[in-house]
């Protein structure tokens, strides 16, 4: 089946995670959402449409992130770095806000013209990762929950993957002379005060989308 | 960085600039400075040490200590603030002060690696520090000097790079105006005079990236009682814990506070829908930030239209600054992308008194705008902005009342037209007259510019009170003594040269004591978050504040009571708590957490948090008793420094005289009521004696002097405090 009936049949099916691996990380725009789903992902059809919001598969739910909604809290970074590295870092924090809070390279940020936009930016858990394709070492791989993660054993910090990612979301840790890069612990959308990353559990998607 | 050497807490390294030699060292915070803890009370042990307290202000020999502490940048929430002491060239005695600074530049420079830098010297031409990480250099600020914060932040911003935070100052600080700041992120301030001395040295500002980490020792403790701050604990901005709009989760609702978000409270500028701020219980994480609302307590529900989102500080969940784009300023070619959470943007309308018109009636100055009761908060935009933007700081508000009161009495044109006659003529009066918000961005550019003898606004109210005659009934021609009359206007607390913040109006004698132990306006929002909570006092208020000291440590609001003991332990609490918070650092607009809430907790708070933050951060058991002596040490330091001060400065051997006195207003106010009769907030002015008597007892010092005794600096091991003292001949 093309990949536009695919899309047109969205609504038909149940949610699974499995047919939100197929959209993750893509425009939700074009898609049409029921209203039941709109609200379970606290977002407006506006956003939707003009691609500013978008979701990715987690195991425990689908990751919503809403700029709209962004605070510039940082407290993202903060949970991120707390538990998974053990200290308190911006730079080395797996979700990325501090970047684009000032004057980020979009020309975006407190100190510029377009000073109210500021959100996080979130590893994609590509499914043909490119910081994974670049790794010499051939240290990233996918988990049996498809979370793709650094093996720290293999990995010899030489910022490959840093360099291939779009996004540009790993990080050398200059510390540990590691890659580090987001694993899906889910630690930043639990934190959130505003609900900008928020994790809506599969259970809820699958009774909103059998919403009448 | 302090992942790298091993210390929990501290970043581990000072650094120290030279702007007249161009060296940049570093020292070890540790152990040096381990008894001071962080921020206050690192730059206070420094000037203590380093720069005599008759040291010209704004002179070469001159320095300001910016600091951080070892809560900053370590998950705490609300621990995004930065301390930089300094000598006031604004306040009587010319005395130790802090600024403070929230956004984000105390995080990033943590992350950098420092807890303090030390500027000392001066540049002869127009500088920035720029620091990354351990490297750290004097840049050329020619190319922004003269400019506005915005330009000059947006300019450091994009020069450096998009990781880097920055804080400059602006045209007021560069002209060496006593009322100036230094702005970063966006309207985040630290005042106190601070623009001026960086200006003295011609440093234009400071911009840092991080690429470090803050090493904790137990991290998901930190996470785990973060959380449970969040869910059980704090509550919207000044920590008002009960929502002012009925939602379903809550046993109460308040009259007004700062809880404001609720069903139908609305973001409508959200650029792609309007968000609504729903219910925000207490236990629930995801929507805390949805709670203050700002705009909503400042301007009523007409801030919703020009909401964008609401920002704030590193760490903090409140978002206390509500980010607007108000359209109708563009009409008059001002920006509308304004910000500002305080007096900048809530007191604009002292700035347009009512005006005499061509009969010579009284007629209001302002108008609506867009919708009815809008005013206050257009104007408010505006005068943020241009406030900010010059880097002109008021003082608490002084510098509008200051302005009000002149204007209003008389003493402004007859001051204008004596000193300088043909001026008044020039100043756009019409502007003022007819609401416009261009008035308010000339008066701040006049004050910034030192245009004329209205510039001596730019004094603060001490210096500018002894120029034009304001702090003497025979020498103006109100004929009134300005630090005293009983006038709606009149803030100030004392003869210092500042306002209360929060003193005798909210906090009976505790915070009438603590306002006037400082050089500025005191800051301590320990008492009245409570008091404006929305809890209710018989209910929760009492209850719990008297679990936690002792009966009759509170009074309601205005139905005061005589003074007790209790009511000493709960100011010398709040006052110490004060130095706890800015050496921490943690923001003194949301600590402590006294009222919860969460009615499984019977809405009592949790005075030991800070401390266990403290253990977990550091790995070692630090107990309230350990904050407590910690904080009273600096609290103790504040008190010698001033002591030293007034005599070198004024030549005065007593504190209780010359520094502790307080404004007869307190005691005239609502001449129809007694004190501590119902309805009334004056105080009684043999009551307060009494009360100086018990606070200096609880606080160590000599009872006819108000100077801490030999013992009681001993405790603490400020011994070579107490030998200063006695050079001096003040103990």
């Amino acid at each position: 089946m093309s990949e536009v009936q695919d899309r047109k049949k969205f609504l038909d099916k149940d949610y699974t995670r499995r047919q939100f691996l197929k959209i993750s990380g893509k425009s939700l725009a074009g898609l049409a959402i029921s209203s039941s789903l709109l609200n379970v992902l606290c977002v407006s059809e506006k956003s939707i449409a003009e691609d500013k919001v978008r979701v990715w598969a987690f195991p425990q739910g689908l990751l919503v992130v809403d700029m709209d909604r962004c605070v510039g809290c940082q407290r993202c970074e903060i949970n991120c770095t707390l538990t998974n590295d053990g200290c308190c870092s911006s730079y080395i924090s797996r979700v990325k806000v501090t970047r684009n809070l000032y004057s980020s390279r979009n020309g975006q940020g407190l100190y510029t013209e377009d000073n109210w936009t500021y959100f996080p930016d979130t590893c994609r858990q590509c499914e043909d990762p490119a910081c994974g394709n670049a790794c010499p070492m051939q240290a990233i791989y996918a988990d049996e929950n498809g979370i793709r993660r650094v093996d720290t054993d293999k990995c010899v910090g030489c910022g490959a993957c840093v360099q291939a990612c779009p996004w540009h979301m790993p990080t050398v840790n200059p510390v540990t002379h590691k890659s580090s890069k987001c694993i899906m612990c889910g630690a930043c959308a639990e934190g959130c005060p505003s609900g900008a990353l928020s994790i809506v559990p599969w259970d809820r998607i699958v009774s909103a989308s059998q919403a009448v | 960085m302090s992942v790298k050497n091993g210390i929990n807490g501290w970043a581990g390294t000072i650094l120290r600039v030279n702007l007249t030699t161009g060296s940049i060292t570093k020292e070890d915070t540790l152990p040096k400075y381990r008894p001071y803890i962080g921020g206050m009370g690192i730059g206070y042990k420094v000037i203590w040490d380093e720069v005599p307290l008759d040291t010209d202000p704004l002179g070469p020999d001159a320095k300001c200590v910016f600091g951080v502490g070892p809560l900053t940048a370590s998950g705490v929430p609300c621990s995004g603030r930065m301390n930089i002491t300094l000598l006031s060239c604004w306040s009587l005695g010319y005395s130790i002060i802090d600024a403070h600074m929230g956004g984000h530049i105390a995080h990033a420079f943590k992350y950098a690696g420092y807890d303090a830098m030390i500027v000392e010297g001066q540049s002869d031409h127009p500088v920035y520090i720029k620091i990354e990480d351990e490297n750290v250099t004097i840049e050329d600020a020619s190319h922004i000097w003269g400019k506005g914060t915005f330009e000059a932040n947006a300019t450091l911003a994009k020069e450096n790079g998009p990781e880097f935070d920055v804080a400059t100052i602006g045209p007021a600080g560069e002209n060496l105006v006593p009322m100036s700041n230094i702005i970063t992120s966006f309207g985040n301030s630290g005042g106190g005079g601070i623009g001026a001395l960086l200006g003295s040295k011609k440093c234009k500002g400071i911009a840092v990236r991080g690429t470090g980490a803050v090493k904790i020792a137990r991290p998901m403790e930190v996470r785990l009682l973060s959380n449970y701050m969040i869910k059980d604990l704090v509550g919207g901005n000044n920590n008002h814990t009960v929502p002012c709009h009925a939602q379903s989760w809550s046993e109460y609702v308040a009259t007004k506070n700062r809880w404001q978000g609720a069903p139908g409270i609305t973001w409508d500028k959200a650029p792609h829908g309007q968000i609504d701020t729903g219910e925000q219980p207490s236990g629930v994480i995801n929507v805390a930030a949805l709670r203050c609302n700002k705009g909503v307590f400042d301007f009523g529900e007409v801030a919703e239209k020009y909401t964008v989102k609401q920002g704030g500080c590193s760490s903090c969940p409140v978002r206390c600054y509500t980010e607007y784009d108000m359209d109708p300023l563009a009409e008059y070619d001002l920006p509308t992308h304004v910000s500002n959470t305080c007096m900048p943007i809530i007191k604009m309308l002292e700035w347009y008194p009512n005006h005499l018109d061509a009969n010579g009636e009284s007629v209001p100055s302002t108008h609506d705008f867009a919708d009815e009761g809008d005013a206050k908060m257009i104007l408010g935009g505006a005068g943020s902005r241009a406030a900010d933007d010059y880097g002109v700081w008021c003082n608490y508000g002084n510098l509008y009342e200051d302005f009000n009161m002149a204007y209003t009495s008389g003493v402004l044109k007859d001051v204008i037209e004596r000193e300088n006659p043909g001026e008044w003529e020039k100043i756009p009066w019409a502007l003022m007259e007819s609401g416009d918000p261009r008035w308010v961005v000339d008066c701040y550019r006049r004050i910034a510019m030192r245009e004329g003898i209205f510039s001596d606004l730019g004094l603060g109210t001490y210096r500018l009170y002894q120029k034009w005659g304001m702090d003497d009934a025979s020498k103006n021609v109100a004929g009134k003594n300005f630090y005293d009359f009983v006038n709606g206007k009149n803030f100030n607390i004392g003869h210092n040269g500042f306002p209360r913040h929060h003193g005798p109006e909210n906090c009976w004698q505790a915070g009438t004591l603590y306002s006037m132990m400082y050089n500025r306006d005191c800051m301590i929002h320990h008492l009245i978050n409570f008091c404006s909570s929305g809890a209710p006092y018989n209910e929760i208020i009492k209850p719990v504040l008297e679990h936690f000291f002792g009966e009759g440590c509170t009074d309601p609001q205005k139905h005061y009571t005589p003074i007790n003991e209790n009511k000493i332990k709960l100011a010398k609490w709040a006052f110490i708590g004060k130095q706890w918070h800015d050496s921490a650092t943690l923001c003194n607009w949301m600590y402590p957490m006294t009222i919860a809430t969460s009615k499984k907790r019977q809405y009592i708070g949790d005075l030991d948090l800070d401390a266990k933050y403290m253990t977990a951060v550091l790995g070692e058991e630090y107990t309230r008793e350990d904050q407590e002596h910690d904080s009273e040490r600096i609290s103790q330091l504040l008190r010698v420094m001033t002591a030293v001060s007034f005599k070198l400065n004024l030549g005065s051997t007593n504190l209780r005289k010359d520094h502790d006195r307080v404004s007869d207003w307190v005691f005239d106010k609502e001449p129809d009521f007694k004190p501590f009769e119902e309805g009334t907030v004056k105080l009684d002015r043999e009551d307060w004696e009494k009360s100086l008597d018990m606070w200096y007892e609880a606080m160590g010092w000599n009872k006819e002097t108000g100077i801490p005794t030999r013992e009681t600096l001993e405790k603490f091991d400020l011994g070579d405090c107490a030998d200063k003292l006695e050079e001096l001949g003040l103990i």
